[in-house]
């Protein structure tokens, strides 16, 4: 398995090699700090303007964490089988949903029993990719993002205890995890690195590649008339390439584009309930709480003013599958999204961001013409390929760890 | 028998090698009488009483504290294993709540002994209880302006998880005995005969003494395992859980309840458990920490023949040779301990809950 890094890093890490010398070394070793090139891509933007499109190549794959067979079908087991969450009802398949893009085809994930979510759930598909996990960018690994998600309060709110408990009471899972592993019980470390490698299964390569990776890898008759055109929209007067560049058409960065509040804040008693607990999980300033009224998304991470309102630069492929879009789900399709670019960052009504401050200055009105726009729809259906299918596993059952004369014997030797 | 310090008065019952009868004995241990009144207030119990029939104050908003402790089971549960968690079981059996707040110490293996605002929070948070992240409690309580009233009437001011964890406890002061004939001083002849027992020949005043009728100390009976919890793997789970959280070594082969070992760690607690309250329990069957026994005659019995089998077992126990009548007599005893059940609006929440949450309108305009 190739350790290739994705483009951008490439990129920012060539100009930080001129930049900062062997400083820029580091961050080749490690995709997870492609972050700290971010100062020097930008500057290499200024002088050079962003990075191409780049077909999508070998997923990364951490040397902790090699791809087995047997690991990955462990670890799509464990996707799919809902005890891997507080009440046995909510696994990750649950908020994302192979028949959903891997997603979730609502403005805001379904959440565990009782609740909702407050964000938009992200597709699986490409994840592996990605250096930092979640809209703001809260997990650096998929290992530590399905940790994350299978104990969140508003998602799995599974405890590492009991969860680790049930597998051990499973006995197929017993078998495969001393198989993979080589331990006498289930770790509920391995479970995430199981998943793990289960998710850096499902891109949109081989036979799922897409239209823009057969294009870029050379096939020129790949992409329609249409959507050459739209391509040159997105590249040129749209301005897209700008956040949406290199291997996996985002810059993996963190930006304010003007994303409205979701209305259903405003309606919806549920989502008023998660959108304060939230504040609060995020360790939120006392005024902080009282007053915010949308997501603050990068802010959380650090507590800087400027990030108010930023969010990862979502990665276009699969799009086809994964509306609603946004980190808020705020639109559904991607007529709605050209058009609030083509605004200036508005939606119909005129709503944006809540920190105008904040709102990047990429973002201005376009002067989009009808034919343009739908040039560009057809650009963005080239982002998608055959839908990611996979069988979906049997669940194992559980049996009982000791037999009734084993339980016997030792009520005996009390 | 080495001195190990316990307390002053197991030393000495065990020096005297008790269980022999001496009707003297009673005099040693503190007096078995009326409870104390607990004085509560009005308006934080009330809110504390809507809080504990709500089943929105767990996870996944599916259980409330009551389906776990029913008032018409003198606040404890008819399964010898209490329900749990949806998604899970559980491995011992539910404790009563009836005159809980008098306690000094909380669950079978007391694990908790500070006060009932820790024992709320445990109950509310472990995953295979009510697995509630109390930051969401706290918000759905906000949400509900029946409790927002609630809260600021009682003086609470805005619905927080810090006062949840209060009002509870303030309901938990209104669950007292009242009207047990033994309070009364309505007991019947043969449970008048049936105490003297208890306190003589029975030998049982040794663990169960003071108004509580408990020592609130950790005793090993020899209480059989409940099978169920191992060969049903949705208690077992809970069980695992649970002892590896506690840090008990080896707790993937355990084949039995650990007790107070959980506590120390020392060989000398395994299998001891806190002696219940007597109070209120012709209303709790099962009895014993994992529900093994189904009736007080039973539980007699049990003692009669010297408890259970377990080398660790309490040196207090022995044969006692009860006659049928004397066995009759205790147990009328016990259940002359028992009074009114807290069934009515007095103690039970009646009214309906919101099916969901309404929205706080103007929201963009008002303060979270």
């Amino acid at each position: 398995m190739s350790m290739k890094k994705f483009a951008p890093t490439l990129v920012a890490a060539a100009v930080a090699t001129v930049l900062f010398g062997c400083q820029a070394q580091a961050t080749k070793q490690d995709g997870a700090k492609a972050s700290k090139a971010a100062p020097a891509k930008a500057m290499a933007m200024a002088k050079k303007g962003p990075a191409p499109l780049a077909p999508l190549g070998n997923v990364p794959v951490p040397p902790d964490n090699k791809i087995t067979a047997a690991k990955v079908e462990l670890g799509k087991i464990l996707f799919f089988d809902p005890r891997i969450g507080g009440d046995a009802s909510t696994g990750c398949s649950t908020c994302h949903e192979p028949d959903q893009g891997w997603a979730w085809a609502e403005d805001f994930s379904r959440g565990y029993p009782g609740t909702v979510h407050w964000r938009n759930s992200q597709t699986v598909i490409n994840s592996g990719y990605y250096p930092r996990q979640f809209w703001a960018g809260s997990a650096s690994s998929n290992e530590k993002q399905a940790k994350s998600a299978a104990k969140g309060g508003v998602a799995g709110n599974g405890e590492s205890d009991i969860m680790e408990a049930r597998l051990a009471l499973i006995p197929e899972y017993r078998k495969r995890f001393k198989d993979v592993y080589g331990s006498e019980w289930p770790l509920i470390s391995d479970v995430w690195k199981a998943i793990s490698a289960f998710e850096r299964t499902l891109n949109t390569t081989g036979k799922f590649t897409t239209p823009i990776d057969e294009y870029l890898k050379g096939d020129k008759t790949a992409l329609s008339e249409e959507q050459l055109r739209g391509k040159a929209v997105f590249e040129g007067k749209g301005g897209c390439i700008n956040c949406h560049n290199g291997e996996q058409a985002s810059d993996l960065d963190f930006h304010n584009i003007g994303i409205p509040p979701n209305k259903r804040w405003e309606e919806d008693g549920l989502a008023q309930i998660t959108f304060r607990f939230e504040q609060y999980a995020k360790g939120q300033t006392q005024e902080g709480y009282r007053g915010a009224k949308s997501d603050w998304g990068f802010y959380y991470r650090g507590k800087n003013k400027w990030d108010k309102g930023k969010f990862r630069t979502a990665p276009l492929r699969y799009t086809a599958y994964t509306a609603p879009y946004m980190h808020n789900g705020v639109f559904y399709t991607l007529e709605e999204v050209v058009d609030f670019y083509d605004r200036g960052g508005f939606d119909e009504e005129g709503r944006t961001t809540l920190f105008p401050e904040n709102k990047s200055k990429l973002i201005k009105p376009l002067g989009l013409s009808d034919q343009e726009k739908e040039d560009l729809i057809a650009f963005l259906g080239a982002f998608s390929g055959p839908e990611v299918t996979v069988a979906k596993p049997e669940m194992p059952e559980y049996a009982p760890l000791f037999t009734k004369a084993e339980l016997k014997a030792a009520q005996e030797a009390k | 028998m080495g001195v190990r310090v316990t307390t002053g008065r197991s030393l000495l019952a065990a020096a005297l090698g008790l269980g022999v009868t001496i009707s003297a004995q009673a005099g040693q241990y503190p007096d078995i009488g009326p409870l104390p009144q607990l004085k509560t207030n009005a308006a934080k119990a009330e809110l504390g009483k809507r809080l504990f029939f709500d089943r929105r104050i767990s996870g996944d908003a599916g259980i409330s504290c009551s389906d776990c402790h029913k008032p018409e089971n003198g606040y404890a549960h008819p399964d010898a294993l209490s329900p749990g968690y949806p998604g899970n079981g559980h491995f011992r059996n539910s404790i009563s709540l009836i005159n809980v707040a008098h306690k000094k110490v909380w669950n079978h293996d007391g694990r908790i002994g500070t006060n009932l605002n820790d024992m709320t929070r445990e109950m509310l948070t472990e995953d295979y209880t009510m697995n509630m992240d109390m930051r969401i409690m706290q918000e759905r309580a906000k949400q509900d302006p029946v409790y927002v009233k609630m809260f600021k009437d009682a003086g609470y001011g805005e619905p927080s998880n810090g006062s949840i964890r209060k009002a509870i406890p303030e309901y938990m002061k209104t669950l007292t005995s009242s009207g047990a004939p033994f309070d009364s001083g309505k007991m019947s002849a043969s449970a008048k005969r049936g105490m003297a027992t208890f306190k003589g020949k029975g030998g049982c005043i040794q663990c169960h003494n003071g108004p509580l009728l408990t020592d609130q100390k950790p005793h090993n009976t020899g209480v059989a395992e409940n099978f169920d919890v191992f060969m049903d793997p949705m208690n077992h789970q809970t069980f695992i859980a649970f002892t590896m959280f506690q840090g008990i070594p080896d707790y993937m082969n355990l084949k039995r309840d650990p007790g107070y070992f959980n506590i120390t760690l020392l060989e000398k607690d395994m299998g001891k458990f806190i002696t219940p309250s007597l109070r209120e329990l012709k209303y709790t069957a099962p009895y014993m920490h994992n529900g093994t026994i189904k009736s007080l005659a039973g539980v007699v019995d049990f003692y009669n023949r010297g408890g259970g089998k377990d080398s660790n077992k309490s040196k207090m126990l022995k044969p006692l040779k009860l006659s049928t009548q004397e066995k009759k007599d205790l147990v009328a005893f016990l259940e002359s301990l028992s009074g009114n059940q807290l069934t009515s609006s007095k103690h039970v929440w009646q009214q309906p809950y919101p099916a969901e949450y309404e929205a706080i309108s103007n929201w963009t305009k008002v303060r979270n």
